[in-house]
């Protein structure tokens, strides 16, 4: 493959395990905080780790919040946000007060509810139901395990788009395939072959 | 639904990996070493997590701990946690930079909580694992210990968990010192003086010498995960047939397909960025 895939580094989170499984798949992936690689780059990644508002405002004061939008809204570029990257996706998240997000998914990030006394942060192997029809899921199962750590997520309820969904006290937004923007609310590079196999439907898209 | 999780700890004192019983350690082998008698790559498929543990005694050498990190990292497609004297940003994010997804904090809890809190306004509640060592005292009191277990905490126990619960971690970590290495069994009775109020997962290590221990501790409905980090208990594939056992015995965990790998025509990329 001669896709060139860059890594989003805003100087959060754990890049390199992202890195370590896009080349384990044999695909050479840049690390890069320049928004000139954003352009450049047949496909995006933006990973996470972190919390939303540092990672925000890591984005915006250095460019990269409006070189992501470019390289996605105008020039069509795929993209895959995993975790606090989807996260960073969405409108906004409530994450240490309102905090605006890049917008690329029509949907608000809010914490779990702890009403019903399951534990937050939701961490570990969970079951995703796939969207029918899902590009990222292909191949699988309907549902599959993948490897979860949050306390943020986004409402499935009136997003359109090819929503895979989790239960965890009610459902919530898995994953997201909507045109050339894809996320995932877990971590394929911490998901074993289940999630090897979705990066590698990436980055065959 | 949520899956419970087994782990694996790797213990690292300079350059070399451990076996710990009740905290004294004993060289085993360096990564080298881990790599050709342990197949870790391999092994790593077999559980759902790992935890690394700079458990140096004195100055520890963060450098050299972040490559043996990034050298372990590269083949394992699980989360891996680590720490050992971490309670600091500038730490946290090497560590985070050599291929860990979240951070251990032990003594840092005890010395400096707002170090565990400015931790987790940098890289969010959930990277942060609470790692807390307990021992039974003469009356049979549980204590807590820190400084890799050489420093009794005056707090009970019970006061010590209760004020852990309020702060921004993610999970708790709870070894048995009394226990660690023995292989005699998970002591669960240290999930006793958990607080009532406790919304995070919890994860018990110490004293598991076989699949029948796991199941014991994956059976109670107080805890998230168990960990092991006695290398030989479980070398060859000793963790593969614990998994499989487990499974078939009832426990919820998580399923993926080896045979993905070979469908997955692996041809790692050796180009140079």
């Amino acid at each position: 493959m001669g896709t060139t895939i860059t890594i989003i580094d805003y100087g959060m989170g754990n890049l390199r395990s992202v890195q370590n499984a896009l080349h384990y798949l044999g695909v050479g992936a840049v690390i890069s905080n320049s928004a000139a690689s954003i352009a450049s780059a047949d496909a995006l990644v933006l990973p996470g780790v972190g919390s939303f508002r540092p990672a925000m405002l890591a984005l915006e004061s250095t460019g990269l919040d409006q070189a992501i939008r470019d390289a996605v809204l105008t020039k069509g570029r795929n993209i895959l946000g995993i975790c606090l990257g989807m996260q960073l996706m969405g409108t906004s998240s409530t994450e240490d007060g309102v905090t605006q997000g890049l917008g690329l998914i029509p949907a608000p990030v809010e914490r779990f509810s702890d009403r019903d006394g399951r534990k937050v942060p939701h961490i570990g192997f969970n079951t995703v139901t796939a969207a029918a029809q899902s590009q990222l899921m292909r191949g699988m199962q309907d549902k599959t395990d993948f490897y979860f750590v949050h306390s943020y997520r986004m409402s499935p309820l009136g997003l359109a788009g090819r929503v895979s969904t989790c239960d965890y006290g009610g459902l919530f937004v898995a994953a997201y395939e909507q045109a050339n923007i894809f996320a995932t609310q877990f971590h394929p590079e911490k998901s074993q072959t289940n999630g090897l196999l979705l990066l590698k439907n990436f980055l065959a898209l | 639904m949520l899956k419970k999780r087994l782990i694996f700890t790797l213990l690292y004192n300079n350059g070399q990996f451990m076996l710990s019983r009740n905290f004294r350690l004993q060289k085993v082998g360096d990564l080298g070493w881990l790599q050709t008698n342990y197949d870790f790559s391999k092994i790593s498929f077999s559980i759902d997590e790992i935890v690394v543990l700079d458990v140096t005694r004195g100055v520890r050498d963060l450098d050299r701990f972040c490559d043996s990190m990034r050298a372990l990292a590269e083949n394992c497609f699980v989360p891996i946690a680590a720490g050992g004297g971490v309670g600091d940003i500038a730490s946290a994010r090497a560590l985070l930079r050599s291929g860990a997804d979240k951070i251990v904090v032990n003594s840092v809890i005890a010395e400096a909580p707002s170090s565990v809190v400015t931790l987790a306004r940098e890289f969010g509640q959930q990277c942060i694992v609470a790692s807390v060592d307990l021992r039974r005292d003469s009356d049979g009191d549980l204590q807590v210990l820190t400084k890799s277990g050489s420093r009794p905490e005056m707090e009970s126990a019970y006061a010590y968990l209760s004020r852990l619960a309020e702060m921004p971690v993610g999970e708790l970590y709870l070894n048995s010192i009394d226990r660690d290495g023995t292989g005699q069994g998970l002591d669960l009775s240290l999930l006793d003086v958990l607080p009532k109020a406790l919304t995070q997962p919890v994860i018990l290590a110490g004293g598991i010498g076989n699949a029948s221990h796991m199941y014991q501790g994956l059976t109670d409905n107080r805890l998230d995960a168990v960990a092991t980090a006695h290398l030989f208990n479980f070398v060859g594939d000793g963790l593969i047939r614990a998994r499989q056992a487990l499974i078939k015995d009832g426990i919820a965990l998580a399923f993926w397909d080896l045979d993905i790998l070979s469908r997955l025509e692996v041809n790692r990329w050796r180009g140079i960025h």
